[in-house]
Formats: structure tokens, C-alpha cells, sequence
């Protein structure tokens, strides 16, 4: 969906770079990240950035992280955006601390109420209180980012780190295929597998994490890439250090920045493309509350009732913007001075 | 064919006409538990003249890409498909009466193996081919031999051992055993005829509207998923009894548009883009009581929207616990919270609007408590989680269905709950709930089946038929009395026949009904004489449109 | 200049290969046998034996995989995806009779985002208003954060609903063509409008600019005569992915709005277990992929005369 639009790579974004080389039809200039920090793109002095230079910069995240965070006070988009995720996140651990009222049961007499003080997002036709139809969701649909991601690090950062260390042929096979991947819509991806797994949370998690697969590949290769042919590892090998250890020791400290940066973006679209799915009718069976089918659900109230649509939507809305935001935070620091 | 692939696919509500027939004088009154003012449609203005002339765009919500009478199933294909096609006989909405149609008369005889129809003359087929003894026959010998993709037909005519043709204008079909239903399907749309050219077209062109019909519509064009367009048969003069109109359609054409989503129906019926449909969400139904539009809703006749228990399972073939789960469920909830004031409970197996139907809601009353000793007794025993369990095994069981509403389910689980039982729903595909059903692993089932006919019972739910019922359960004397109701003319012996059978299947709970399916027409008020018929199918040869 | 299309072409030609062969393995030989997925997809009670031989012979699969993969492959070549399992026509038919619908629907949808995302960027970059820049500048973030499904929705409530300004279904005039293709141009606007204001924000900064500037042109001809030129450079290399993805868009927008084309095609398809056609629908996204690739790397010089096409292929 397009809001998969722009997913970084920095394989993409550093031209020269020998993960830029005949990658097939995937474009080869910059893939700039997403701006999703709500301010301005930045006066001319401050914003400036080379495109693309946005993931690529994560490698040092951690440490950045850690510093970013003493810099919290002047980033109050910042600041928000940690609160959403950190509430949701809650809301997926403890929901009954957030709300009392039963998620699966309603009270058919109270049905289709507006939002008021008793029932904050208004109820259902079942008469069950929505926004802890929310609450009680953020669990299903969280889990299904998260294994979504998890998919995606794991299989790609395995193909990435083959291709990248025995190069040759294998390397060759498995960057065709991520091109392939790259090249049909991610959405059409997951559809397509779907189409053989079957419908599910789980089932449509693995299809969006599937569909992500050939991103981390990339970013992983490179970064094999470019570790395998620094000075110092060259210096290990001819030390005779084993190809596992230089694995573990350089190759995948040096990675884990860039990948964990992409990790994060990654989650935002995941939730986009699980709540996506699921509105279209490939997920969680009722009358499990995951947020995109409580959306679908409210579509036949369009005219009787508004808030069954908007309200979850303002949620998911929530959530991807600050997953963005903190993402991009994650990735450059430096711009959370402005 | 298939008793769970209920015609009922579109957004229809169940319904119910402030039943007319309240009490039901069953065996007095014979057929005339059709109740309500069935066949009235939208308003009829008996002192409006029809004028001819115009388009009507008509909503459908899904399309299966089949548009071919004879083997379409589903609500939304039929509402197109019965346009293009006249029958032998015709049924009449008011009176469950079989009338003439294509057959100028029609007999069977007294054990009603063997029906004889006698064509009226000067019908044709929209190519030019004459409507003759000699079509009928290579018409019923298709629908059989397109098996189980006729599927309705295919079980009206399963028994038929000969199909006979002394004449041009007679037809002669016999049966191995005694089929009482067979005279009513004759009525419905899949017996309805198509020019013996079709019969060499493949199942795909037919599916495609590459057949020239016996009706007042013939199919103008047909895009998958986009628009079917009908266009007037010029020179059509063979109406059945039941219509008031005698000539050709008044229409020059309908257009039927998908349209999936509830909400772009309302919204293309407000604002005119479609003149009328029978699927709007019963959330937005009141909108289009006035206000310059019409709403007509009739329940369809046959098996009710019903939970068929899989009596192979263990837990299932113990009556206890399908008694139990019956009284657990509050049918009048189930109305009143998701469907439309005009909309049902069950009052039985069949819904009002059959024929032979009798108000058995005294067995279907919701009775929590009495859910409750039943399973005590049975030694399903409260667990931790509320959910009963016996001998370590849960009381839980799941039901997979594509039908909408699902919350109606939903709602369901919440009652079950209420006694201590789990119901775990799937809501899915038509395919992966035909996938569910043909490996027999199911707990539940879900579903409806239309008919004008009591016979749709032992369609449903006979162990003596080819997929052996809905209940795969063993063979029970209620089989037998289901056979027998097959063989009796007699209406006086076949309501009884009928109400002992539906009786036991509610009183054993092979058998869960929960509401009635009906079919509700919103339509702007330019809209005229737009009806059922019997079937709560939609006939539109008697339609106009005022300026 | 020939020897470089030859090469693009034998590239795209590559990946529609691959692309075809991908999702045959995926859809093919993944668990849960094709064939009886598509059997039960029917809607018969019983999954009809008759049917799965059928279709296990029309489609090979009863031989060798290599042979089946082969057999499929060169069938492929001559458009033929097999039969769709719905109604019995070809793959290919039925996508291409709904596809004028979804390329009139992405079109719209295309240039609206282009208009809307540029007139965003320009806003933010040269509004001088504090409050209005900021006010451009948050609105592309945003965009990209919510779901389309959402976006689609909330315009059919406020627009068709409350106010009655559009027609709330698809396929029925160019009134019915403004929502669908708003839904589809949101997203896209936001992404365009990113990419624009970052390269807008660099090259107004750059020398050349300053030169321009000192020789007396105004500020608009320095606008849109030079920096819109540079900065649509790199928006341009994103056409592939912008494009496969307002086809993605696709998918949704048509299903909110009730509209024909192959976006609820892939619904009903995947719905449906109608492989044939999920398989066409991929191998149609590749393809355009490719052709919108080769199509940026045929306009980039014109473009960007700095860019020597020949040499930045080898690169």
C-alpha cells in the first residue's frame, strides 16, 4: 500500500557502494527516507542532508540513542510520540488496567452509542465498549507487527549476511531474487502469499513479513560488504580468524545499527500493511478486536455511526506516526536539535 | 448441492411481515401460510397507470460470475438470472398456490411419480426457437447433466427416471419415488427454461450470459464484478398468472451494479445513482422509510438461518447438550440488536413465508437456566474459566461461516458464554467454509436454504440424501417421516407430516434456528410494482418508473 | 543509446522471467496443494474429483516439477496464465477487462498526488509564514501515517455522506473518480511532497542558484525555472516504486469505493483462492515495474542533461 512507499535501504543510498551494482530495476538513486518528524524539513544550514543519508547514518545508533535521549526536553514531538508507543505498548501488556469494560461482551440494549464520559469511543452494534475493543487489540495487532518484523530481520538479515560473506554466485542468486521481490508492490506480495497460507493473524504477519524480506537483505549485505573488506577484518582473515568468528565479532556489531534503524521504520508500515489486510478480511476471526477489522467492522455504520470508523483509525494513525518519528530519531539524531 | 449455500448471500435481512397468518390455521388454511402482503413490493398504487420506458439501476452486492439460471445459487446471480428466464409453472406469493406459467396446465398423479405439462402456444425462445415439448426436455436433461454445478436443480430432478414427449405441447416427467415437491420447482428459476442452443454452450459461456432465454429480460451485456445489464424481450406475451402486467416488460432495461460495500449502496441510493436494491445494512435501512423512498422487506420461504450440529462429533451427539445450546439463545436479542424492525426471530425450522409453515416459538423460548441443568446433568461442569468441561475436555466448539451479518454469531458466542459453553467462530470464505464442510471436521455449520416448498427440509436435513444432511448423524425415524412428506399430496397429511418433522428436530436440536433470512427492498419512489415472488426472489416484469 | 535499451529490456525481460517464476513456486508448490485449493473454491459442497483431475492435467501438475515449471513457463509466454477458477475464462481476459479501470483510477490518482504534493513542497519551502510553512511541512509526515482504508473511508463519511458533494460509488463518471483517486493520491502527495522539499531545500542553497540570483532573475523564474528542475530529479527515480505502489493502493481505494478494476480483482481473486489470476496480477505489477523503470531511465537525460545515460547504466 502506498504508504510502504519509501522504505530507506542504505544499500540504496550510498552510490559507489558495491550493493548498488546492477541490482537490477530497482532504482539506483537515492531512496530517501521518510520525513516523518513533524517539523519542518528544516531551514537550509540545518535540514540539509544528502538524501538517503537517513538510515544510513544509524550505524552508531545506539550510542546516538543514548544521546538523543538527554536531548528529549527540546523534542517534545519527540517526547509524544514515546508516550503513544509507551501507552500502547501497555495497553497490549496490562489492557484491564485501562479499561474496565469487557472487550467481547457487549450490552445489546447500549448499542451504537456515541463517545461519551462512560464508554470513551462510543460502542458497537454488539453494544461492547469500543475503546476497549482498542485496548484489548493493541495486544493481537502489536504481536503481529512484532512477528511481522521479526520475520522480515530474521530471513532477510540471513540472506543478507549470505550473500554479502560468500559473494559470488550465492550472492548473485539470492540479490535477483530480492530484486524480484522489490519489484512487485508489498501489498501484492502478502496478498499473493495469503492467497497459499491462508487467512489469520499469524498467517497474514508472516505474508507482511515476507514481503519486507528483500529490505533487510540489502541493508544487511552491505554492510557484510563493506565489513568484510575494512582493513582490520582483512587483518583478522589473514591472521587466520575464522570466517564464524569474523561473522560474529565484526561484521554483525557493525550491522545491527543500520538494520535495527530499518527494524523501526519497518514497524510502522508493518502496522499499516497487518491493519490493511485485515480490513480487507484476512485477519483475526471475530470477534478478536485487532484494529484494522475494527475498522472494517464499522464501515456498514458509515451514516449511523461515525466514531466506530474514525476513532480505531485515529489510533493506528497514532501509532505509525510516532513509530515514524521515534524511527527517524533512531536514524539522525542531529535533527532533533531544530 | 449444497443446503449450506443458502441463496442467501446478499445483505438481506430477515424479515417478517407483521405475521398475518399469526397463529397459522395450518391444515385449515392448507398453503396460506405465505403470510404478509407478500408479493406487494414497493407500493404498488393500484390507481397509477404503468408507463413503459427507462432505466433502472438496481444494486447488487456480490458477484460469482455466473449469471446462468440453471446454475446460479446465490441471492444476488438469481435476482438477475430469474429475469431472463420463464418457468413451466409459477407459484403464487399469497397462497403458496401453483399456478400457470409456460405450462397452460399441468397434473400429477395420485402418488406423484409422474407429472404431466401441457404447453401453452406461441412462447419462444429469445433466438427464435419455439418453447416446445421437445425444449423441455433437453432442458431438465442439462440440468442434470451439469450435476452438481446446477446446484438446485439437480436435487429437484434427481429421482426422475424418464423424461417422455408424446406430443409437441405435452411433457411428461416421471419419477422413481414419490416427489410431492417436484410441480413447485417447476416454479422456481433454475427449472426455468433456456433455448436448447445453451445446452451445447459450455458451463463458462452460460455462466456468461451467452444464452438466449424464455423471459420478458435478455442479457444486453455482463461484466464480471462491474454491471450485468438486462434489456426488454420485444414480443414477450407468455406472463404467469401471477403478474399484472400481460405484454412486454415496461422497463427498456435494468442495470444491476456491484457494489460490495453497504455503505456505497446507501449512499448511491441517496443520492440517486441507483434507483433501488435489496441490500441495504439494517443499521441504515431507516433512512429510506419516506423521505421519498420505499422500503418492502418479505422473510424467504424454506430453512431459517439455523446452527447445524455435526452429530459425528461426541460432544454433538448427545441431545443434552444440543438441547441446551438451543434454549441458551435469546432469539428476540438477535433481532432486535443487529437486524431491522421488520426482521424475525425463528418461529420454527421454516420461516413464515413457507408454505405448511406452523408457529412452534413455544419450543424455542430462551431459557438460560434450563441450558444450565441440562449440561449439569449431563456432567459438563463449570470450569476456571467459566467454560463447562467434563472428563478434562472443554465444552467448546467451532463454527465456520461467511454469512452476513457475522456479528448475529457473535452475538451467539455471547449467549453460549452465558451457560458455560465456547463457541469459537471462523468467519471466512465461501471456500474455506465449502473446505470445512467437505471434510466433515466441522462442530457447527451455519446457513439457510430458500424454497417455497416444505420438501427443502429433507433437502437439508435428511440423513438419507447424498451428502447425508447437515447433522451427518446416524438414520432416525425423523428420516423416515421426512420421505414420507416427499410422497403425500394430501395437504391435510403433509402439514401434519411436516409439523411432526420439524417438531422432532427442534425438540432434539438437529436443528438450532436462530432467525429468519428476508429480503428487503429500499427503493426510491419513482419505483413501481418492483415485487416478490413466491421464492422472495425479485420479478421485475411488472416494474416501472415514474418521471 | 540502443545498446543501453537492448540492455534494460533484457533486464526487465530478466525480472519478469524471475517474478513469473517466484510466484509459481510460491503459489504452485507451497504447501496446501493448488489444485484442491482451487477445487474447494468452488462452491460445491464436496470438493468435485472429476474437477481436481481436470485441472491437475490442465495444469501439469500430475508430471515431473521441472516438467510442470516448463510446461507453465511456456504457456506464460504466449499470455496464457491458465483458467480462471471463477468463471471459467483465461487469467489474462479477466485482468484486462477491468484493468482500464484501475489505469483511468491510478492516472487520476497520479496527477493529483503530483499537484498536491508539489503545491505542498513549494508551500513549506517558500511560504512566509512561520505558521503556515510549519503547517506544510507537518501535513506530508501524516500522510504517510494513516491507513488508506482510513483516509478512504473518513472522505466517503464527510464527502458523500454529510455533505453529498460526490457520488459514493466507483465506476460511474469522473465525479465518481475523485474520491477513489483522492484516496490513492494521498499517501503518494505526502511522499512527493518529502521528496520535493528536500531537494528544494539543497539546491536552493547551491552556487549556482546564488549566480542566477546576482544576475538579476526573479525569484520565481529561480523557483520553478531551476530548483523544481533539479529537485524533480530525484522524485523521478522513485516512479517505479511510486507506481507500483498507487497499484497497491489500488487494492484498497477500489474496495472502499465499491469500484471495478484489478485492485478488488486481487480481493475477490485472493478471496476466492483464484490462483491463476493472483499470479497474473503479480506478474502485471512486475511488469509495470519494469516498463515505468525503463521509461525513467529513457526521460532522465532529458532531465538531467548531466547524466550520460550510457555511463550510468555501467555503473
Amino acid at each position: 500500500m502506498p504508504q510502504q512507499l519509501v522504505r530507506p535501504s542504505p544499500a540504496q543510498t550510498r552510490p559507489g557502494d558495491p550493493a548498488v551494482e546492477g541490482t537490477g530495476p530497482v532504482p539506483t538513486a537515492s531512496g530517501p527516507a521518510p520525513d516523518v518528524s513533524p517539523a519542518s524539513p528544516g531551514t537550509p544550514g540545518t535540514g540539509r542532508r544528502a538524501p538517503g543519508r537517513a538510515a544510513g547514518v544509524g550505524r552508531a545508533a545506539l550510542p546516538r540513542l543514548a544521546a538523543a535521549s538527554r536531548r528529549l526536553g527540546r523534542a517534545p514531538g519527540l517526547v509524544l510520540a514515546g508516550l503513544v508507543l509507551g501507552v500502547v505498548v501497555l495497553w497490549a501488556v496490562v489492557p484491564g488496567a485501562f479499561s474496565s469494560w469487557p472487550p467481547d461482551t457487549g450490552v445489546p440494549t447500549d448499542r451504537l452509542q456515541p463517545p461519551s464520559a462512560a464508554h470513551w469511543f462510543g460502542t458497537d452494534s454488539l453494544g461492547r465498549d469500543l475503546y476497549s475493543r482498542v485496548v484489548h487489540g493493541a495486544a493481537t495487532s502489536l504481536a503481529a507487527t512484532a512477528v511481522a518484523v521479526g520475520v522480515g530481520l530474521v530471513a532477510g538479515s540471513l540472506l543478507g549476511l549470505l550473500a554479502g560473506s560468500l559473494r559470488g554466485w550465492v550472492d548473485d542468486a539470492i540479490m535477483r531474487v530480492m530484486d524480484v521481490l522489490l519489484a512487485i508492490p508489498s501489498l501484492l506480495l502478502s496478498l499473493a502469499l495469503i492467497t497459499v497460507l491462508g487467512f489469520g493473524t499469524v498467517n497474514i504477519a508472516i505474508a507482511v513479513g515476507v514481503a519486507s524480506v528483500a529490505n533487510f537483505a540489502r541493508i544487511m549485505r552491505a554492510e557484510a560488504l563493506r565489513v568484510g573488506t575494512a582493513v582490520y577484518v582483512e587483518a583478522a582473515r589473514s591472521a587466520g580468524v575464522r570466517w564464524h568468528t569474523i561473522l560474529l565479532r565484526h561484521v554483525l556489531p557493525n550491522a545491527a545499527g543500520p538494520v535495527l534503524a530499518l527494524s523501526a521504520l519497518e514497524f510502522g508500515m508493518a502496522v499499516l500493511s497487518i491493519s490493511s489486510l485485515s480490513f480487507l478480511g484476512f485477519g483475526a476471526p471475530p470477534p478478536s478486536a485487532e484494529w484494522g477489522s475494527l475498522v472494517a467492522g464499522g464501515r456498514d455504520y458509515l451514516v449511523a455511526a461515525w466514531w466506530l470508523v474514525t476513532l480505531p483509525g485515529v489510533v493506528i494513525a497514532a501509532v505509525v506516526l510516532a513509530t515514524n518519528r521515534l524511527s527517524h530519531a533512531f536514524a539522525n539524531p542531529e535533527r532533533n536539535r531544530t | 448441492m449444497n443446503p449450506f449455500n443458502p441463496a442467501g448471500t446478499t445483505a438481506n435481512r430477515p424479515t417478517s411481515r407483521p405475521a398475518v397468518v399469526g397463529g397459522l390455521l395450518a391444515a385449515a388454511l392448507l398453503l396460506s401460510a405465505c403470510g404478509g402482503t407478500a408479493g406487494a413490493g414497493t407500493e404498488p398504487a393500484a390507481d397509477a397507470t404503468p408507463v413503459s420506458g427507462g432505466n433502472l439501476n438496481f444494486a447488487l452486492s456480490v458477484d460469482r460470475g455466473c449469471i446462468d439460471p440453471q446454475q446460479a445459487g446465490n441471492n444476488d446471480a438469481i435476482a438477475v438470472a430469474r429475469q431472463t428466464v420463464a418457468s413451466l409453472t409459477s407459484q403464487d406469493p399469497k397462497t403458496g398456490e401453483i399456478v400457470p406459467w409456460l405450462a397452460e396446465k399441468f397434473e400429477a398423479n395420485a402418488d406423484a411419480t409422474s407429472f404431466t405439462f401441457t404447453l401453452r402456444d406461441g412462447a419462444t425462445f429469445a433466438d427464435g426457437a419455439a418453447i416446445d415439448a421437445a425444449s423441455v426436455k433437453t432442458n431438465f436433461e442439462a440440468i442434470k447433466a451439469l450435476g452438481a454445478k446446477a446446484t438446485l436443480g439437480s436435487t429437484y430432478l434427481s429421482d426422475v427416471s424418464a423424461i417422455t414427449v408424446p406430443d409437441a405441447k405435452t411433457v411428461v416427467v416421471d419419477f422413481s419415488k414419490p416427489n410431492a415437491q417436484f410441480l413447485q420447482a417447476t416454479s422456481t428459476f433454475t427449472l426455468g427454461l433456456l433455448s436448447p442452443a445453451a445446452a451445447a454452450l459450455s458451463e463458462a459461456d452460460r455462466c456468461a450470459g451467452k444464452f438466449s432465454g424464455s423471459g420478458p429480460f435478455s442479457v444486453r451485456s455482463y461484466t464480471v464484478d462491474k454491471e450485468a445489464v438486462l434489456e426488454r424481450r420485444p414480443g414477450y406475451s407468455w406472463p404467469a398468472a401471477t403478474n399484472t402486467n400481460k405484454g412486454e416488460a415496461y422497463l427498456d432495461t435494468v442495470t444491476f451494479k456491484i457494489i460490495p460495500e453497504a455503505g456505497n449502496r446507501t449512499g448511491s441510493l441517496q443520492s440517486g445513482q441507483i434507483d433501488a436494491t435489496a441490500a441495504i445494512s439494517a443499521a441504515d435501512v431507516a433512512l429510506f422509510n419516506g423521505n421519498g423512498f420505499s422500503t418492502e422487506t418479505r422473510a424467504n420461504p424454506g430453512v431459517v438461518y439455523n446452527l447445524y450440529p455435526n452429530e459425528s462429533s461426541p460432544k454433538l451427539k448427545d441431545t443434552a447438550v444440543r438441547q441446551a445450546i438451543s434454549k441458551a439463545i435469546n432469539r428476540e436479542e438477535i433481532t432486535s440488536t443487529l437486524l431491522t424492525d421488520a426482521d424475525q426471530p425463528a418461529k420454527g425450522v421454516l420461516s413464515h413465508t413457507t408454505p405448511y409453515f406452523t408457529d412452534l416459538s413455544p419450543l424455542l423460548a430462551h431459557d438460560p437456566d434450563g441450558a444450565r441443568k441440562l449440561l449439569d446433568a449431563a456432567g459438563w461442569k463449570e470450569g476456571p474459566d467459566g467454560v463447562r468441561e467434563k472428563e478434562g475436555e472443554k465444552l467448546s466448539f467451532q463454527v465456520t461461516y461467511w454469512q452476513s451479518p457475522k456479528e448475529v454469531l457473535e452475538l451467539v458466542q455471547q449467549q453460549l458464554k452465558a451457560v458455560g459453553v465456547d463457541l469459537q467462530l471462523k468467519f471466512t470464505t465461501i471456500a474455506d467454509v465449502t473446505a470445512a464442510q467437505a471434510d466433515k471436521t466441522y462442530d457447527f455449520s451455519y446457513g439457510n436454504l430458500t424454497r417455497s416448498d416444505p420438501d427443502v427440509l429433507r433437502t437439508v436435513f435428511s440423513s438419507a440424501t447424498a451428502r447425508g444432511g447437515s447433522n451427518l448423524r446416524e438414520q432416525l425415524p425423523v428420516d423416515d417421516t421426512l420421505g414420507e412428506q416427499a410422497a403425500a399430496l394430501d395437504q391435510a397429511a403433509r402439514q401434519k407430516l411436516v409439523d411432526q418433522a420439524q417438531e422432532t428436530l427442534i425438540k432434539d436440536a438437529h436443528s438450532i434456528p436462530l432467525y429468519e433470512l428476508s429480503t428487503t427492498i429500499s427503493a426510491s419512489e419513482k419505483v413501481h410494482g418492483l415485487t416478490f415472488e413466491a421464492s422472495s426472489r425479485l420479478d421485475f416484469y411488472d416494474t416501472w418508473l415514474s418521471n | 543509446m540502443i545498446r543501453f535499451i537492448g540492455r534494460r529490456l533484457l533486464q526487465g525481460a530478466f525480472v519478469l522471467w524471475a517474478a513469473y517464476t517466484v510466484s509459481f513456486f510460491i503459489l504452485y508448490l507451497l504447501p496446501g496443494d493448488a489444485v484442491s485449493i482451487m477445487a474447494s473454491g468452488d462452491e460445491q459442497n464436496a470438493v468435485d474429483p472429476a474437477l481436481v483431475a481436470r485441472l491437475r492435467s490442465e495444469y501439469g501438475l500430475d508430471r515431473p516439477l521441472p516438467e510442470q515449471y516448463l510446461i507453465a513457463l511456456v504457456k506464460a509466454l504466449q499470455l496464457d496464465f491458465g483458467i480462471s477458477i471463477k468463471n471459467g475464462v483465461s487469467a489474462t481476459a479477466a485482468v484486462a477487462e477491468v484493468l482500464p479501470e484501475t489505469i483511468k483510477l491510478a492516472a487520476a490518482g497520479f496527477a493529483l498526488a503530483v499537484i498536491l504534493g508539489s503545491a505542498l513542497a513549494i508551500g513549506a519551502a517558500f511560504s512566509r509564514n512561520r505558521w503556515l510553512r510549519q503547517a506544510f511541512a507537518a501535513l506530508p509526515p501524516l500522510g504517510i501515517a494513516v491507513p488508506t482504508f482510513w483516509i478512504g473511508l473518513l472522505l466517503l463519511q464527510f464527502f458523500s455522506f454529510r455533505f453529498r458533494l460526490f457520488p459514493a460509488i466507483g465506476n460511474d463518471g469522473v465525479a465518481s473518480l475523485v474520491l477513489p483517486a483522492l484516496t490513492l493520491a494521498i499517501p503518494t502527495a505526502a511522499v512527493i511532497a518529502q521528496l520535493l522539499s528536500r531537494s528544494l531545500h539543497r539546491t536552493l542553497g547551491e552556487p549556482y542558484i546564488e549566480q542566477i540570483r546576482a544576475k538579476g532573475a526573479s525569484d520565481a523564474l529561480i523557483h520553478f525555472g531551476h530548483a523544481l528542475r533539479n529537485a524533480a530529479i530525484p522524485t523521478l527515480t522513485m516512479l517505479g516504486i511510486l507506481v507500483g505502489n498507487l497499484l497497491a493502493g489500488a487494492v484498497v481505494s477500489e474496495t472502499v469505493f465499491s469500484r471495478a478494476g484489478i485492485g478488488r480483482l486481487t480481493v475477490t481473486a485472493v478471496n476466492s483462492r483464484d490462483i491463476p489470476v493472483v499470479q497474473t496480477l503479480v506478474v502485471l505489477a512486475a511488469a509495470i515495474f519494469v516498463l515505468t523503470s525503463l521509461l525513467v531511465d529513457l526521460i532522465y537525460p532529458l532531465v538531467d542533461p548531466r547524466i550520460n545515460t550510457a555511463r550510468r547504466v555501467s555503473v
